[in-house]
Formats: C-alpha cells, sequence, structure tokens
C-alpha cells in the first residue's frame, strides 16, 4: 500500500495547476474576457483532453490522472467543459467503443456535453417529454443521453442547436442548456455500441469522482484565498487572522476539504483498479463527503471576507457557485447516502 | 499510488487473519468486571507479543520486527475486522523511548514494554496545567544522584493499572517555561507515588489522578537531556494523534457494526433517514480511514509525522461522537431509562474523545498554526 501520487502524477499535477492557474479568473469580470479556447487548446495540446481514450483498450490516463487535472481545473474554477466533454462525454463514448469519436474530442476540436435529467441527478434517458439540461456543453454542438435497449443502453447523440435555450445556471463557470421536450426519436443518433450495466457503473463511478475532485479543488482553493485574505486584513489593528474565532474558522474548512480529499483520491484509484460495484462504493462516498462539506466550506470562506465577500465583484461567490452545482450534478448526498446503505444494510 | 496490499503484505494479511480467528478469546467484550476486563487486556498484550505481533515497525534491535508502518495499519485493521480486543497502545511511549533514551535505556524499557510485562502510563496533565500543558507546576530536584519529585498530576490514564510512567517535571523553576521541563522514566511502586482513580461521566474509572510526595528517581532514569521535556512530549503527543498507533479506526468500525445491528433489532432499517445517517456514519469511518492511509504512507516514504495528525484527530473526534449520537437517535428512551444497557456510558466515553490528546480547539491552533496565520 502506498497512498500517495506517484512521480509522474505530481509532475502532471504541476503541470495542470499551471495550465489552470492562467485561465481561470481572478474576479468575477474576468469570466467575461477570459479566452476560453486559447485555454481549450492548451489542454487538448498537453494531452489533457485524451486520458479516457483508449489505447489497447485501455485507458490513456487512469481516474488518478483524471481526479488531479479536474483537481488542479476546480480549483482555478477554469470556465471550460473539461469535465462534461473529456471526462464524462469521451467515457461514454469509448466505453460505447465509439472510438473515433472520443479521439476527435481528445483533439480539441468537437465538444460534446451531456444530458441530465430534470433534478440533474442521473443522464436522460430519452425519448421523452421531460426537461432534460445539456450540461458543461460551453462550445458543444451535441450532448449524449441515453436510450433503452434490450439488455442494456444505447448511447445517443442529440443536437443542442434546436430545442435548447440557455438556462440560469447558478454556475458562472459552466454552461447550462434546458429543453422542456419533447424529444423524440428521430431526434437522436446511436453512438457506438451498447452499454451493459457494469459499462455505466463504471462510467458513474469516473464521473463521480471526477466531479468530487473537481469540488475538492474548489474548496481548497477557496479556503487558501480566504486564509491568505487573513494575513492582510486589518480590523482592531491587527491582522484578522491573529483572531482565534477566524482561525478556528479556516481550520474547520481546511479539515473538511482534506477528508474530501482523501476520499477522492481513493475513488480516483478505485477507477480502474477495483471491480466496478466496489469503484462505484467508493466514488458515492467521495461524491457524498464533497456534497455535505462544499456549501460549509464555501460559506466560511464567505464569511471570513466578511462584507466584501459577499458582493458579486468578488471572486467568492463563484466558488460557491461552482461547489453547490458538483453537488447537485448526477445526485446529492442523499441519493448516494441511499445506495450506500443498499450496499451496506441489505447487501445489495 | 496502490491502495492494495503488496505480495508481502497480502501474505502478512492472510496469516494474521487466521491467527486472530482462533486466537480472539471468546465472550471477551461481554466482561462487566473492570479488574477482569484489564486482565484480559493484559493476557491479549502478551498473546500478541508471543505470535510476533507487537512493534511490527520497531526496530529489529529492540525486539520488532523492522517492517513498514503499513505493517501496523493491517495489523489494527484486520484486528476492527474480526473482532479482537483493544490493541495495546505502546507506540507513543515506544517512540519517546527510542528517539531520546540513551542505549542502556532503551534496553532496559523497551523489551518489557513491547511483551506487555510491563506496563505505562502517561503522567503530562496536572489540575492547572491542561491544554496549557507547559505551565506544569510539579517539579523534579536534584538531589545528589537523584531527582526528587513532587507534584499532582491529572489524567493519567491506565494510571491505577501501570507499572511505570513517562513523567514530565520542572527541573529548571528559571527557565523560560517551555525550556525548564524534563522527562523521567519512573517506576508507580515508587514510595510516595498515590494514585486515585478519576470516575468520568460514565461512571466508570477511566482514568486517575497520581500524587508525587518526595518520589526518588535515579538520575539515569531522566529520559534525554535536562529541559528536554517539552520537547519529548510534543513528540509523544503527535505519535498518539497519528493513525496507526491507536486502535481508533479498528474500534470505529466494531462500535458501527454493533449500531446497525440496533438499528436493524428495531426494526428501523426500512425508514429512509435511519439509512442515511448509517451511511453517513459508514462515510466517516471511510473518510477517517483514508485520511489515515494518506498519513501512513507519507510516513512510509519517511516523512514524519506532522500536524496533519491534527486532522485526522479532528476527524476521528467527530466520527466517534456522531455515531453516539446516531446510538442515541436509535435508541431513544431506552438509552436513558437503563434498558439498553452500556450505550449511555459509550457516549459519555466518547465525549472525552475531543478532549485528551490535545483538545479538538488546541487542534484547531495547530492547524492554523500550520497555515501560517498570523499569531
Amino acid at each position: 500500500m502506498l497512498a500517495l501520487l506517484s512521480d509522474e502524477q505530481q509532475m502532471l499535477k504541476e503541470v495542470a495547476a499551471q495550465l489552470a492557474g492562467s485561465a481561470g479568473p481572478a474576479n468575477p469580470g474576468d469570466l467575461r474576457t477570459l479566452d476560453r479556447d486559447a485555454a481549450w487548446r492548451s489542454l487538448a495540446q498537453s494531452g489533457l483532453l485524451a486520458l479516457r481514450t483508449r489505447d489497447d483498450g485501455r485507458p490513456a490516463g487512469s481516474g488518478v490522472e483524471v481526479a488531479v487535472v479536474a483537481e488542479a481545473l476546480g480549483a482555478g474554477l477554469v470556465p471550460v467543459p473539461y469535465l462534461g466533454s473529456a471526462v464524462l462525454a469521451t467515457e461514454l463514448l469509448a466505453l460505447a467503443g465509439a472510438h473515433d469519436e472520443a479521439e476527435a474530442l481528445a483533439e480539441g476540436t468537437a465538444r460534446t456535453g451531456v444530458l441530465l435529467d430534470r433534478d440533474l441527478s442521473a443522464l436522460a434517458v430519452l425519448p421523452g417529454d421531460q426537461t432534460v439540461y445539456g450540461w458543461d456543453v460551453d462550445g458543444a454542438a451535441d450532448a449524449l443521453a441515453l436510450t433503452a435497449v434490450p439488455g442494456g443502453h444505447q448511447v445517443v447523440r442529440v443536437s443542442l442547436a434546436t430545442g435548447f435555450t440557455a438556462a440560469n445556471g447558478a454556475d458562472l463557470t459552466r454552461t447550462l442548456l434546458r429543453s422542456d421536450g419533447p424529444i423524440d426519436a428521430a431526434a437522436l443518433t446511436p453512438v457506438g455500441g451498447p452499454l451493459s450495466d457494469e459499462h455505466l457503473r463504471r462510467w458513474e463511478a469516473l464521473a463521480l469522482t471526477a466531479l468530487s475532485a473537481d469540488t475538492v479543488g474548489v474548496m481548497r482553493s477557496a479556503v487558501a484565498r480566504a486564509v491568505a485574505y487573513t494575513k492582510e486584513r486589518v480590523q482592531y489593528g491587527v491582522l484578522i487572522g491573529s483572531f482565534q474565532a477566524v482561525q478556528h474558522m479556516c481550520a474547520e474548512a481546511y479539515v473538511q476539504a482534506e477528508a474530501a480529499a482523501s476520499a477522492v483520491n481513493y475513488a480516483a484509484w478505485a477507477v480502474d483498479e477495483l471491480d466496478p460495484d466496489e469503484a462505484l462504493l467508493a466514488a458515492r462516498t467521495a461524491k457524498v463527503q464533497c456534497a455535505t462539506v462544499a456549501r460549509e466550506v464555501t460559506e466560511t470562506v464567505m464569511q471570513v471576507f466578511g462584507g466584501i465577500g459577499q458582493t458579486y465583484e468578488h471572486i467568492a461567490h463563484v466558488h460557491t457557485r461552482r461547489a453547490l452545482t458538483d453537488r447537485q450534478v448526477l445526485g446529492d448526498e442523499g441519493v448516494h447516502l441511499l445506495r450506500i446503505a443498499d450496499v451496506r444494510l441489505t447487501g445489495e | 499510488m496502490d491502495y492494495r496490499d503488496t505480495a508481502e503484505e497480502a501474505e502478512f494479511r492472510a496469516s494474521l487473519r487466521e491467527w486472530l480467528s482462533t486466537t480472539i478469546p471468546a465472550g471477551w467484550d461481554k466482561i462487566e468486571d473492570e479488574d477482569e476486563a484489564v486482565r484480559l487486556r493484559k493476557e491479549w498484550h502478551r498473546t500478541l507479543y508471543r505470535a510476533g505481533y507487537m512493534g511490527l515497525s520497531w526496530p529489529e534491535e529492540y525486539g520488532g520486527r523492522g517492517l513498514s508502518p503499513v505493517y501496523d495499519g493491517i495489523l489494527n485493521e484486520e484486528c476492527g475486522n474480526l473482532n479482537a480486543p483493544p490493541l495495546p497502545s505502546v507506540g507513543y511511549i515506544g517512540r519517546a523511548i527510542f528517539m531520546y533514551a540513551g542505549e542502556e535505556q532503551k534496553r532496559r524499557f523497551l523489551p518489557p514494554l513491547l511483551s506487555g510485562e510491563v506496563s505505562w502510563c502517561q503522567g503530562f496533565s496536572e489540575p492547572e496545567a491542561g491544554s496549557d500543558l507547559a505551565s506544569l507546576r510539579t517539579t523534579a530536584r536534584l538531589d545528589d544522584d537523584h531527582y526528587v519529585v513532587n507534584g499532582q498530576k491529572m489524567w493519567t490514564s491506565g494510571g491505577q493499572y501501570a507499572d511505570w510512567c513517562l513523567l514530565l517535571a520542572r527541573t529548571d523553576p528559571d527557565a523560560p517555561k517551555h525550556k525548564g521541563i524534563s522527562a523521567f522514566l519512573v517506576s508507580m511502586t515508587e514510595p510516595g507515588v498515590t494514585c486515585r482513580p478519576i470516575v468520568i461521566a460514565s461512571g466508570e474509572a477511566e482514568t486517575a489522578e497520581v500524587f508525587w510526595d518526595d518520589v526518588r528517581i535515579p538520575v539515569d532514569q531522566r529520559l534525554g537531556a535536562p529541559g528536554e521535556g517539552w520537547r519529548i512530549a510534543m513528540t509523544t503527543v503527535t505519535y498518539e494523534r497519528g493513525p496507526a498507533d491507536i486502535g481508533f479506526i479498528a474500534n470505529y468500525r466494531r462500535t458501527l457494526r454493533k449500531v446497525e445491528a440496533l438499528a436493524a433489532e428495531r426494526g428501523l432499517l426500512d425508514l429512509p433517514e435511519t439509512r442515511k445517517a448509517l451511511a453517513r456514519a459508514y462515510v466517516r469511518g471511510e473518510v477517517l480511514r483514508l485520511n489515515c492511509m494518506e498519513q501512513l504512507s507519507m510516513r512510509v516514504s519517511g516523512r514524519p509525522p506532522g500536524p496533519e495528525g491534527s486532522v485526522a484527530k479532528l476527524l476521528w473526534a467527530d466520527a466517534e461522537q456522531s455515531l453516539q449520537h446516531l446510538a442515541m437517535d436509535i435508541l431513544g428512551a431506552d438509552e436513558m431509562t437503563g434498558v439498553a444497557d452500556g450505550w449511555l456510558s459509550s457516549y459519555f466515553t466518547s465525549r472525552p474523545v475531543s478532549v485528551y490528546g490535545g483538545s479538538a480547539q488546541i487542534q484547531k491552533n495547530i492547524i492554523a498554526r500550520m497555515l501560517d496565520m498570523p499569531r
């Protein structure tokens, strides 16, 4: 047992952090001017969009590498659809054997998102007349969903060009589109071969882990920003970081973010190393931990920043919005606690 | 990164598991009499030692096996899985001795500590020195080739059953408070040592106070240099907070299993709220375990334990106390009417987890310091 990043993974972490550092906003206003396409191109050029393409049937990068990149981009609040296109969609395509389509996404020229159901808790199963959301679809022409076929599911592509309008999404760093349906069978283009339940459990394990890694990044950088602020802000003639009340708030937030990171690291390793049920249990555990603490940690950060931290001009709420949205996507802690209980208490 | 056992670790785990399954004394957790329970714990210590399971990560020259600290983690985990009696916590006293003791002291004190022939307690806190440990007032005055110790210690857990004590006392009253403290290895049978049990809120004598009246300690039983006591104490508590030296993960898992059984017995497993709460308790235990595995890995790769131990300590206290809250919610009035025997005691036993070994507030101070927040 050695639960530490390898030297190569450590290097990847530094590369990803460097990339993310220059591609994310320092202030919410930057979101209007950031060159998102340039950021996407540099991710493609560094090969970071290709981690879940297959090489002789094996993923080019493991769940650990995906989590490392997702955390770095979360930490930088980088407004690119890495999770939507390079992880969630690419992994679906690869599992379905649609390798050419997966490669196209990896090159960064095409982007594809995913369609989620009305409460964001699962991939949409179409056709249907329900409301669905295209999540993390910046620059994407289409998004993937599922359709039921005998013995499993089939990945289908849905064009975002018609029937979708911009939703008033909380997360300012991701694009959210909405369709109030109906989306009928004629609008669905099958991609690749059918997916078994095992495929979908594998996909869910990776997807939950990557989302959780994003949340860990968002939380860690938020806490770091708050701690840095306590070292410059003076009240009553002293730095506010010298007050024990403020120190303990920061320490608590730090502990929660670190605990979440521990759960995510294991889930990330489990994605490709354990059987799908175990990997999924580890991923649900990470998602529960992240979803549970995301609100409190980012709220604590806003509190440390005081009045300025409540304003739209300040970066704090961008962290909060991204963390709260991550919390809902593919199910919040309530959803996954019940699934964990099924495994623990009835051996399902 | 690999959370799996290596081939050697897997082999060790398998043979340990087999050994445990035939060796764990039946009904050990049903013993009511405290003296009988202590006798059993000591016997279990000796049994573990004879089978080679004590001091796995200790150097071979002091009776250990010279293995990586990962093996301590495996022992911890399997004992929890198979519901073995609590593991003796020799790690942190041993750590202090083999980091600071002279060669002769190591040979004298380490083997019987490891074998369970001699059990130890820790004489640190005092009535007026709790979180502010460095303000301790117990004195050790040099008198020729002896120190003469006077004072009172509190929260000396296991003091009533211990043979020896790792004692902190002030040797230089004129030095700054952190610099004037020395550490000693003292027999609890010396004349002038009086031990009185402290009954905690549960009604059980979980800990003790110890009075020191003109207790004479030979100079060669000072641990480390004069004035080095504070550094020794900090090393000890850091390891006490650390992941593998204390059996908290094993204990937690065992208690969780009991709480799950409790909910099942009471027909509560159909309630979504109960299911969520039990799953949450599982998640807390997993997070604690995984955080400890990372710390263990850092230790294996040569990094000494640092303030990350404070993260684990806070997670542990929270997990332990939340689990007792959950049991209380499941049991309802039965915990208050004496129907559910033992659970109120477990509840009160979980409360000091956020006090001993450095209170939760002290741990947060340590983390704030690690974050380099202003003093």
